[in-house]
């Protein structure tokens, strides 16, 4: 169904980590290892959010557009979907499933004007394959399901939606984009993660207000530890290091 | 679904060779693999995005012999990929399962020239063709039991979309399917989601995708510009259908003026307040805020109407359950307006004749079981939409008859609308840019699971529920105060 998450495909699709965590086998021919295969998706999240500036769209286009991308590579590798189509394309198709369409022409040309080699010119044409490419990989389920409308929810009801709780949780939530994080647990526990990092950051206690909403406060500290290692890691990742497992995609095996 | 273990390259090769054929005689033979397990029979309709098929599984499928309707999405015209109308089809009807709905049984795309298949299950007959079949050849009405079977269903799967947030936005007779012989016989199946939209948390207002619904079973609100309309929209359509099962004629039938982006339908107006008497202020409060009643005091305030009586058009008693039920659904304040969920529950539907499953077979002894026609078939069509002897169509008016008169030598013409429907209007393009709605972020509470505040059960009834005519916005949880903004 379409507004009930319980019976939605996303919930039906949640993977475990595990399987998440899977290099397709002709990106390992590659040398790609996992760490290269989720740096490569952070890079292209960000990729999404810098091209979504550009022409302008919501924080859901691009988190839907997000989404999309990571549940592309459950499926698909890298070698044959190269990131840099997929990238704009997954916005379109978002665009298009959250009725805010971007036009094809448009991405084209800040593709370009973002761009700094001449390696990859895509047109117009690339994207729109590469669109069906994605719809039928998705095996068309496009409808998604966010933390941001919990968020907005669950702020005002533990009293936290004062200006600066719902930029640091908001920020926070789109910051969950860089992981897997959609794929792997259903959003309004992501919502929940992020409010309490927040509280623990901003020193405001919310226990109480946790324990009567009676979910799995395990599942919700696990889901904030792996936040929190992520910035962490974070620190360490370095420009060349994204680059050289792009350039492993570029290699003949 | 799809054909994810065709390689591209294969579905390339096999239609370029079909391509390359076509010609020679329109010949079959090389096909892109998945539609190879198709016997296509023939074109069943066409319309602004594409054509409908009608095809039977093949061998050794285990359901061989299976009709199917095959819905071909031509690529959008304006070089934009996938056209918007068929993500929103297929993204709604992926997630959603009803027997009242029309079943997506495949998704398939044929890579070359950028098509796009929807495969559903394939319906007999649709109201457009039943009421039809009524007015023009058997000359009687249709009894009871199947009106109040049809209407039932109707409503039953319309309070299923409703109560998940979506507005079906179109429905009208031809776009109601009902199946033919086969363990769903006389089943209804609501289809052509082209228009249909997720109303939950939308990023703009609904009317930004253009205007929406067959004028003749268009809501007033719509007419008069509203921006925010719910799915009360739909249920004026119903009541319309609903009186034209019980008619056989379309009940508001205003002429519409065409190539006008403006939602303003005088004339469509002007039908409507000749049955249904004047909207007042005091009966509907909003109306005031409608723009285009601000924007037409002289047209439509400064006529006065000779009420017909909608009993008198329908030939219903003022005093009976289906007249009541009928009012309440043409009611002019959409706040006020019967939902789907409330009609389900009228006193119409506990009377005899009880509704039945199979609309089409009354379970009284002795009545008489009507063989509808099946549906023209035009066998010269070949699913890249090439045809050799077409006669020429005229695609215009609301459910233009397209029978007779076209008709060349036995060979029976396909109406413009019907199989797996097609919407006539096509939503407006939509600009890039969305500034003016960064404001309005969901907030409803439909995917999440609240395990206090609002219990479950309280929620559902609150989706189905229409209590509170001073937000503006019916079918809203009442406490939710934020959602006026949408």
């Amino acid at each position: 169904m379409a507004a009930n998450f319980w019976t939605s495909s996303h919930y039906k699709q949640l993977m475990d980590q595990e399987e998440v965590d899977v290099v397709q086998s002709l990106d390992k021919d590659r040398g790609i290892t996992l760490e290269d295969f989720k740096l490569i998706k952070m890079h292209m999240a960000n990729y999404i959010l810098k091209l979504a500036q550009h022409v302008k769209v919501r924080q859901r286009v691009i988190a839907t557009a997000i989404t999309y991308m990571r549940r592309v590579y459950t499926r698909k590798s890298m070698t044959e979907y190269d990131p840099r189509l997929v990238t704009p394309a997954c916005l379109h198709l978002a665009s298009k499933a959250e009725e805010s369409t971007v036009q094809a022409r448009l991405l084209v040309f800040y593709l370009k004007k973002i761009q700094s080699d001449d390696k990859h010119k895509y047109e117009i044409k690339h994207i729109l394959e590469m669109e069906m490419k994605i719809l039928e990989a998705l095996d068309y389920y496009l409808v998604v399901f966010h933390p941001y409308r919990a968020l907005s929810q669950l702020l005002p009801d533990a009293g936290l939606n004062d200006i600066s709780m719902t930029q640091l949780t908001w920020g926070l939530v789109n910051d969950t984009y860089k992981m897997d994080l959609i794929l792997v647990h259903p959003p309004y526990l992501i919502a929940l993660a992020c409010i309490y990092i927040a509280s623990v950051l901003r020193e405001k206690d919310t226990t109480a207000w946790f324990e009567e909403l009676h979910v799995d406060m395990n599942v919700v500290k696990n889901i904030s530890i792996e936040i929190l290692d992520f910035y962490e890691n974070h620190r360490m990742i370095t420009e060349e290091r994204i680059l050289s497992a792009l350039n492993k995609l570029s290699m003949k095996p | 679904m799809g054909d994810n273990n065709n390689t591209n390259r294969g579905l390339v090769s096999a239609n370029a060779a079909a391509n390359s054929n076509r010609n020679n005689n329109g010949s079959h033979h090389k096909k892109p693999e998945w539609l190879q397990q198709y016997d296509l029979i023939g074109k069943i309709g066409e319309g602004t995005y594409g054509l409908v098929f009608l095809a039977k599984i093949k061998p050794p499928s285990p359901s061989r012999g299976k009709s199917i309707a095959i819905k071909k999405f031509k690529q959008s015209k304006d070089g934009d990929g996938v056209s918007p109308t068929a993500i929103r089809e297929i993204m709604l009807l992926r997630e959603i399962t009803h027997e009242n709905v029309v079943k997506l049984v495949n998704v398939h795309i044929n890579h070359t020239d950028m098509s796009l298949y929807l495969a559903f299950d394939y319906a007999e007959h649709d109201l457009y063709e039943i009421i039809r079949h009524h007015r023009d050849k058997a000359n009687h009405p249709l009894n009871q039991y199947t009106v109040k079977s049809l209407l039932w269903q109707l409503l039953n799967g319309l309070n299923y979309l409703h109560s998940n947030w979506i507005i079906h936005r179109d429905l009208k007779p031809s776009n109601i399917l009902v199946m033919g012989e086969g363990e769903e016989q006389g089943l209804v199946k609501i289809a052509d989601f082209g228009l249909a939209r997720i109303y939950q948390a939308p990023l703009k207002p609904l009317s930004e995708n253009g205007v929406v619904v067959t004028i003749w079973y268009r809501a007033p609100e719509l007419l008069l510009g509203a921006k925010h309309y719910t799915s009360a929209v739909d249920m004026w359509a119903v009541g319309c259908i609903f009186a034209e099962l019980l008619t056989l004629k379309p009940l508001f039938q205003g002429q519409e003026v065409k190539g006008n982006p403006n939602p303003f339908q005088l004339d469509q107006l002007d039908k409507i307040f000749k049955v249904l008497g004047h909207p007042t202020v005091e009966k509907w409060p909003t109306l005031a805020n409608l723009p285009h009643w601000q924007q037409d005091l002289q047209h439509i305030q400064g006529h006065k109407y000779d009420t017909a009586g909608l009993f008198n058009v329908v030939h219903l008693s003022p005093k009976s359950p289906a007249y009541d039920l009928l009012s309440k659904m043409l009611e002019y304040d959409p706040r006020k307006r019967i939902t789907a969920a409330q009609a389900l529950e009228h006193e119409y539907f506990r009377l005899e004749p009880l509704p039945g499953y199979n609309a089409l077979v009354p379970i009284q002894p002795g009545e008489k079981v009507i063989n509808y026609p099946t549906r023209p078939v035009d066998t010269t069509t070949d699913f890249e939409g090439t045809t050799s002897l077409q006669p020429p169509q005229t695609a215009s008016g609301n459910a233009v008859n397209m029978q007779g008169a076209h008709a060349v030598a036995g060979r029976s013409v396909p109406r413009p609308m019907i199989g797996v429907g097609m919407p006539r209007m096509p939503p407006q393009g939509m600009g890039p840019y969305n500034l003016a709605s960064q404001a309005g972020m969901g907030m409803n509470p439909g995917g999440i699971p609240m395990q206090r505040g609002v219990s479950a059960q309280a929620h559902q009834q609150q989706q189905l529920r229409r209590k509170d005519p001073g937000m503006g916005m019916p079918g809203y949880p009442p406490q939710q105060k934020q959602q006026r903004r949408y």
